[in-house]
């Protein structure tokens, strides 16, 4: 071999490491901006998103192309579990999406560098006085530094529990109504062979949904108030809730091996497929309630012949016996923002536009039932859908979403992801029984007031 | 191929009897021969550098960053990550687990496997069955199983219903949502998958040792505990002392089954340092911690392997 093919081939090797190398380097650390405008009424825009699921994204999609039939949105869908891992490194690059989901809370401080301020949008969709025409709480989650981050598509609330009332009628039983009652009813349904109340109390979100609703029993508000920093985790009203939150335990309401137990998919699949007769979920699960949502989601549960049955929401019992009145409380689900890096900006905006602010989109959300519309005055037209079992949900529902779209207290708004693994931690001791309700107040203000240092 | 040349001039030269070249040229030769290597080797070598050892570097970098893994302006903080680390209760108590999980999966894995090994070797009937049996957990997904053993060992599991069964309802129990039984059922879901593993390689070990030996001390009147304990434990140390590198690399690296069947709870019951690593950087956005904890795994997964070693070769002589 020459020395002058050597000399190349050293070259071409030195050339193709300086490649590898300088992609090493930029997958190890890339930032910057980008993206360009192309036009509103034409192109094609890549959506990503943890929710809502494909078919509900479908059906968005497919009534927005009547309206925009040259502007191709393909949606993916990423689990809950890797939407951060996925979502992190996509925006990163130009090959991320056009459109993201953004969560209300914590994360819109860590996307919004990634996300174009959307104030005018929505100026300019709805006039001066927008903020008036859409939900509170919808932009309340998802504005960071003045910025409009991402703008709601609707919101999602909990603090009601769900019931399959055939099971309530089989046993004979009456919904609780207080605690005693409650602790009865499950002490009836265990004799009767059939499940009582399922949570997922390894999952720190729907822990947090039930301490909530015990708290605004106790005291409305001071969940809200400890969340802000406003008063302390060891206040009377959170221990007293902790106490109650114990005693679910302790009574034989919740399920044995409950903190083994996740919400999705555990105990979802347990209710629906008609173990238990209760579940703590909230507004998202409305869209259960209708026969085509119920018979795919007992499916999902692993039933092979799924049977629709009568999903009720009921209100979280008085578990004080003090005659506060259930709360509720939300975040928006998700908010559509506008990565900074899109190569079709405007074809993005009309989209987002379209989906957050136009009537026909908002009603198309309302009565898919996932969502509580962002859109101020727009419910499901529930003559237009159809319940399996319309005497025992009709009534029940229409009250229901009536009620939880007047509620304006936050449900994670509030607290960073510190601040839920000391929640957490705090359910899982008492559930276990090793530390008191008192220990458990004061260890997790002691834990906030550390994270605040 | 080109690399092997200078190795085959050396082995020639050192052979006695053999025309050995002489120095000089040879030098020569191996001189003319690395240009033509190293074009071969540097890519290589470039990404290995480059994408590995660089990133392994810019991970320690990170460690000294409050930063959420987006943001443009990380903030330095020195040792400040590695401070808040070792006060951390739920660091120390992922360490405690490591240590425990490491010394009964390999002493378990070590027996189990050993003792697989023996009896494979006597002529058994369906020895083949067996060794397939033995082996098939090692290639299941943790992701497809973890479903399957969370079903096994919940409240009202199979396992539970087995205990029933046999008339030991009175110790059934939610065993995996108890800080008290969570881990050793991790443990036993570890020995289940890794055993196989630790069987074949003690099986192809024991292929290794003279059978002249085991006779002469059968003839000597040795019995089978003696001839495991004098002949074929000793003989299988090389295995033991790699299977305890890899247990060791392995606990300190573990993550798919606590967080698969636990989600590394209750309490932090399951945490690893694995575990603790992802739910910083990913969930928490505190990558700056994360990459402190990575450091510290990168740190202690190359002591292990170093004392074991040399505990090994101490042995061997």
């Amino acid at each position: 071999m020459n020395t002058a093919r050597a000399g190349r081939r050293i070259r071409i090797a030195a050339g193709l490491g300086a490649v590898a190398l300088t992609a090493g380097l930029a997958g190890c650390g890339a930032q910057g901006g980008g993206g360009s405008e192309g036009t509103a009424d034409s192109g094609t825009i890549d959506w990503w998103g943890w929710t809502p699921d494909v078919n509900v994204a479908n059906t968005y999609i497919e009534a927005f192309n009547e309206e925009y039939p040259d502007i191709t949105v393909n949606y993916k869908q990423v689990p809950i579990e890797d939407w951060e891992a996925a979502l992190r490194p996509a925006l990163q690059t130009a090959s991320g999406p056009d459109v993201f989901g953004v969560q209300p809370g914590s994360r819109v401080d860590a996307f919004k560098t990634f996300a174009e301020d959307l104030t005018p949008l929505a100026e300019e969709a709805l006039g001066e006085d927008w903020k008036d025409k859409v939900s509170q709480i919808g932009i309340d989650g998802l504005t960071a530094d003045d910025k409009l981050v991402a703008m709601s598509v609707g919101a999602v609330y909990a603090g009601s529990l769900w019931v399959n009332q055939a099971l309530f009628d089989q046993a004979g039983l009456e919904h609780p109504t207080t605690l005693d009652e409650w602790v009865q009813v499950c002490e009836d349904f265990r004799a009767a062979g059939i499940g009582c109340f399922v949570q997922g109390a390894s999952q720190e979100g729907f822990d947090q949904d039930t301490l909530q609703a015990i708290a605004e029993r106790v005291e409305p508000g001071a969940w809200t108030e400890a969340s802000k920093g406003e008063r302390p985790w060891n206040d009377p009203a959170i221990v007293e809730t902790f106490e109650i939150w114990q005693r679910l335990f302790t009574d034989g309401i919740m399920q044995e091996g409950a903190i083994g137990y996740a919400q999705y998919p555990d105990a979802n699949n347990d209710f629906m497929s008609g173990k238990y007769a209760m579940i703590m979920m909230g507004s998202w699960y409305t869209q259960y309630a209708p026969e085509a949502g119920m018979i795919g989601a007992i499916e999902a549960a692993g039933v092979a012949d799924p049977e629709p049955f009568p999903l009720v929401p009921i209100e979280f019992p008085d578990v004080t016996g003090e005659g506060n009145p259930a709360g509720y409380f939300g975040d928006a689900d998700y908010g559509l923002a506008l990565s900074t890096k899109s190569d079709n900006k405007a074809a993005a905006r009309t989209f987002i536009t379209w989906l957050t602010t136009n009537e026909d989109a908002q009603q198309i959300v309302a009565n898919t039932l996932n969502n509580i519309p962002a859109l101020k005055g727009i419910s499901a037209d529930w003559d237009s859908i159809t319940l399996p079992f319309p005497d025992q949900q009709l009534t029940a529902l229409q009250e229901y979403t009536e009620t939880v779209s007047q509620a304006t207290a936050a449900r994670f708004l509030h607290l960073n992801q510190d601040e839920q693994d000391a929640i957490l931690e705090a359910a899982v001791s008492l559930a276990e029984g090793t530390a008191t309700p008192q220990e458990a107040a004061d260890r997790m203000q002691e834990t906030v007031a550390a994270l605040g240092e | 191929m080109v690399a092997t040349e200078p190795r085959s001039a050396r082995t020639l030269a050192a052979s006695p009897g053999t025309n050995a070249p002489s120095t000089g040229p040879r030098k020569r030769e191996r001189r003319a021969l690395q240009p033509h290597g190293l074009p071969w080797i540097l890519p290589g070598l470039v990404l290995s550098i480059g994408v590995l050892y660089f990133c392994i570097g810019y991970t320690a970098v990170i460690s000294t960053w409050e930063w959420d893994g987006l943001s443009p302006t990380p903030e330095f903080v020195g040792g400040r990550n590695y401070a808040q680390m070792f006060r951390d209760p739920v660091f120390w108590g992922a360490i405690r687990n490591t240590i425990l999980f490491f010394v009964i999966t390999f002493t378990v894995q070590t027996a189990l496997g050993m003792l697989f090994a023996v009896l494979l070797h006597s002529r058994v009937k369906l020895g083949v069955v067996y060794k397939v049996i033995i082996f098939i957990p090692v290639v299941l997904a943790p992701a497809i199983m973890a479903p399957v053993f969370r079903q096994f060992f919940s409240a009202d599991g199979l396992f539970n219903g087995i205990l029933e069964f046999f008339g030991l309802g009175a110790i059934t129990q939610p065993w995996l949502a108890q800080s008290s039984t969570a881990l050793w059922v991790l443990m036993a879901i570890t020995v289940w998958q890794w055993t196989g593993l630790t069987f074949v390689l003690y099986y192809a070990a024991m292929g290794q040792i003279d059978n002249s030996i085991i006779e002469a001390a059968r003839i000597d009147g040795a019995g089978n505990l003696r001839v495991i304990w004098s002949i074929i434990w000793p003989g299988v140390r090389g295995t033991t002392v790699a299977l305890a590198m890899l247990g060791a690399i392995g606990a300190l690296k573990t993550f798919d089954w606590p967080w698969l069947v636990t989600v590394a709870g209750p309490n932090h019951a399951t945490e690893f340092l694995g575990t603790i690593i992802y739910r910083q950087t990913i969930p928490n956005y505190d990558v700056g911690y994360g990459a402190a904890v990575s450091v510290v795994l990168l740190v202690l997964a190359l002591v292990m392997a170093i004392i074991l070693q040399i505990r090994g070769r101490e042995r061997a002589r």
